[in-house]
């Protein structure tokens, strides 16, 4: 199984809004791809646009080259970020029904919604009502929706939303796995640091427009030089704000990150530390993806 | 009836053509193949099916349902056995006589047939072992020869059963007996002024006819079509209005296609609704065989197929806009203003209708309403009740409610197609008609992120 998910000049305007502008990426098959950006960013647009269920002023979605349409989007699978079942349905008879409408036999949809539960842990909840599940659970349920039909795409906004750490577990695991599978998988998350975990590449967005793409690895070594530096006394880094050529770009836990460009001497950087106090850290690196994204939409 | 010809080829090549253009896409070489292969996925309808055997499942499986049949039922029940009951044809009186002779046992047997009742006659010894028997409920009634009637209970004049109307017989007659005789009147002259009756008032306009058993059919009949079409569409509205509350959605509009969604929703909870419809209508019709009942004699049976037919028009009329205006809330609240505008053509139907019925001619009012899509499923029915129905004239009505329908239905998923995904409120009609941007498209959302 491999293909390829090209997004190619997405445009949607509602009334004076533009929500999407000339949006292109692509989600290869064979890795999970985060799309990221801020809240408005036209995140959920985009994905509504994949599956038809918002229409474009321009643009096209493709799928291996070819225009999607309505038989294709049968075999891509859908999480939108308001969470959708039927809250008085069974279980296991809701999995199941919406894999028959993604045209699978009664007998395999049943067999596939089994086999998902258990894969998800939620089989001894197969003959509860959907109403009754934990948000987590039903969060499960709405993966195991999804990934019914064995779809070739995988589209899912916000798939780790409210989860517990143990279901962030179970889920990132299956994205991963699905991945390997060959299936082209594309979530959005605000979790920047489960995506940089289970992303190879990523896509960042902003006013509908994109800002950053690529594997994470090849977003974190590009650009600036990093240094993280620890100093005892100074938790708020102020020793570090005024040194020429050098940007405070995060300070977490005792640790500033800093921005070095060009003009920058990492000598003078570790001068002006070691005056401040005891240097515990001080160590070159790669940008974090929060740093990546930051920068990408100048926030 | 004449049309099920017509509707059965009509079927037929619907199905043809079906079969046809699915073969033409590229399906399976032979259509029967293509048929063998949907019964064994039980796909034999598609998305639409699938949708409309999973509204059928669970709205049958629901406590709701299952509550509300059984209350129809016993409503239905009540209205055919309690009228058998009140006319009491296979009641027997037990009447005791005291100080009887063959004159009075001849007479009380002649007026419980007039009374529409059997009676079994009682001599007794004296009036004090007759009064016991009374008592001790052995008997209903006592007549003593020399001028007294007892019963246990007072008898009401508003009691039409065939007991107290035979009290009442019984009393009058003997008492004119007992004036005849004191008045001195040979048994003829007695006689002849038993028989006298009032002379005939003739109007100039006719008057009120006494109701007859299709009348009385089709008055049931509206009042089913009302009850069942407010239940179901009000299922209709507020399933739609749950799938857009609940965001499923947007999950099944993934992957079928707004029309497919609508179609079997409206189909499933139709065919619950008819399937629902027709068991009252079989159970009344057996158990007013088991009884008796005037229901099921006469021509009855044809208003009860009207009936039935004009509860499928006047459902596939009204569920399309019930289904588009569902998808304009995401509330209860919401959903309630938007019912009350919606059910007042279907309350005017209604109304209309059964004043018809009660007042037992059918206004100009009715005939004209029996033409016009959202009242015909009340007015068609009971004009078919009056007899004053020809089949073309149901035929012509039908056609107009179709047409009207098949429009209201590709207004409606229009309506649902933009309304369905907007979420964070209430969905104005205005808001529907699309900008200039969304005009190439046809299709208006609001943003989502």
């Amino acid at each position: 199984m491999g293909g390829l998910l090209e997004l190619d000049g997405l445009t949607r305007r509602f009334g004076v809004v533009t929500a999407l502008d000339r949006l292109s990426f692509s989600v290869p098959s064979g890795q999970v791809v985060g799309f990221l950006g801020p809240n408005g960013a036209g995140k959920t647009t985009t994905m509504r646009a994949v599956f038809g269920l918002t229409d474009l002023d321009a643009g096209s979605v493709r799928w291996n080259g070819a225009p999607v349409g309505p038989a294709e989007r049968r075999r891509f699978g859908y999480m939108p970020e308001e969470r959708g079942l039927y809250p008085s349905m069974l279980v296991a008879e809701e999995i199941e029904y919406l894999g028959r409408l993604h045209g699978m036999g009664a007998t395999d949809a049943a067999s596939a919604a089994r086999s998902w539960l258990k894969r998800l842990d939620v089989a001894d909840r197969a003959g509860s009502k959907v109403e009754s599940l934990s948000h987590g659970n039903q969060q499960r349920v709405q993966l195991a929706a999804a990934l019914v039909h064995d779809p070739e795409v995988l589209v899912l906004d916000e798939p780790l939303a409210g989860l517990d750490p143990a279901g962030i577990d179970v889920i990132g695991q299956v994205l991963v796995e699905q991945a390997h599978a060959g299936r082209c998988v594309l979530f959005s998350s605000h979790q920047l640091d489960l995506v940089e975990d289970l992303c190879e590449s990523v896509a960042i967005i902003d006013h509908g427009r994109l800002v950053a793409s690529g594997t994470v690895d090849e977003l974190a070594t590009k650009g600036a030089r990093r240094l993280a530096v620890r100093v005892d006394g100074d938790r708020q880094a102020t020793w570090a704000r005024a040194l020429p050529g050098v940007t405070v770009s995060e300070v977490q836990g005792g640790e500033v990150r800093l921005v070095l460009d060009d003009s920058a001497d990492s000598d003078v950087v570790l001068d002006a530390a070691r005056a401040a106090g005891r240097v515990t850290e001080f160590v070159f690196g790669r940008r974090r993806l929060s740093e990546v994204f930051r920068e990408a939409v100048n926030r | 009836m004449k049309a099920l010809p017509v509707i059965l080829a009509v079927l037929a090549v619907v199905v043809v053509v079906r079969l046809v253009l699915l073969r033409k896409r590229g399906s399976p070489a032979s259509p029967l193949r293509w048929l063998a292969a949907r019964v064994r996925g039980r796909r034999l309808f598609g998305d639409t099916g699938l949708v409309a055997w999973r509204e059928i499942r669970e709205r049958v499986r629901s406590r709701m349902f299952r509550v509300v049949t059984v209350i129809l039922l016993a409503v239905v029940g009540a209205a055919v056995v309690i009228p058998t009951i009140h006319s009491g044809t296979t009641q027997s009186e037990r009447v005791g006589v005291v100080a009887g002779s063959a004159s009075l046992t001849a007479e009380l047997r002649a007026l419980a047939r007039s009374a529409g009742t059997t009676v079994q006659l009682v001599g007794e010894p004296g009036l004090a072992q007759a009064r016991a028997a009374l008592g001790s409920g052995r008997l209903d009634m006592v007549v003593d020869g020399t001028g007294k009637i007892l019963v246990e209970n007072p008898v009401s004049a508003s009691d039409t059963s065939a007991g107290a109307r035979y009290v009442r017989e019984v009393s009058l007659s003997l008492g004119e007996q007992r004036a005849f005789a004191r008045a001195g009147l040979t048994p003829g002259q007695a006689a002849i002024v038993a028989t006298a009756g009032p002379l005939p008032v003739e109007s100039l306009k006719p008057g009120k006819a006494p109701r007859t058993t299709t009348e009385a059919t089709a008055l049931l009949g509206v009042i089913l079509i009302f009850v069942v079409l407010t239940q179901y569409l009000t299922w209709t509205l507020m399933g739609v209005m749950e799938e857009k509350a609940s965001r499923v959605v947007e999950v099944l509009l993934a992957t079928v296609r707004p029309i497919q969604l609508l179609a079997g929703k409206v189909i499933g909870i139709g065919a619950v609704a008819l399937a629902q419809a027709a068991s009252l209508v079989a159970f009344a019709l057996v158990l007013g065989e088991a009884v008796g009942s005037s229901l099921v004699h006469g021509a009855a049976p044809l208003v009860v197929a009207a009936t039935l037919v004009w509860l499928v028009l006047g459902y596939a009329f009204y569920s399309w806009v019930y289904a588009a205006a569902g998808s304009l809330a995401e509330r209860q609240d919401q959903v309630q203003s938007l019912a009350l505008p919606l059910s007042a053509p279907l309350i005017l139907g209604y109304i209309v209708s059964l004043i018809g019925v009660s007042s037992g001619n059918a206004s100009l009012l009715v005939k004209v309403l029996a033409y016009l899509p959202p009242t015909a499923p009340f007015a068609m029915p009971t004009l078919v009740g009056f007899g004053e129905a020809t089949w073309w004239q149901f035929l012509l009505s039908a056609a107009a409610c179709l047409a009207c329908t098949a429009a209201v239905a590709v207004v409606a998923a229009r309506v649902y197609r933009a309304a369905v995904l907007r979420t964070g409120g209430r969905v104005r009609l205005r808001e529907l008609v699309p900008a200039p941007s969304d005009a190439a498209t046809g299709r208006v959302t609001r943003p989502a992120s």
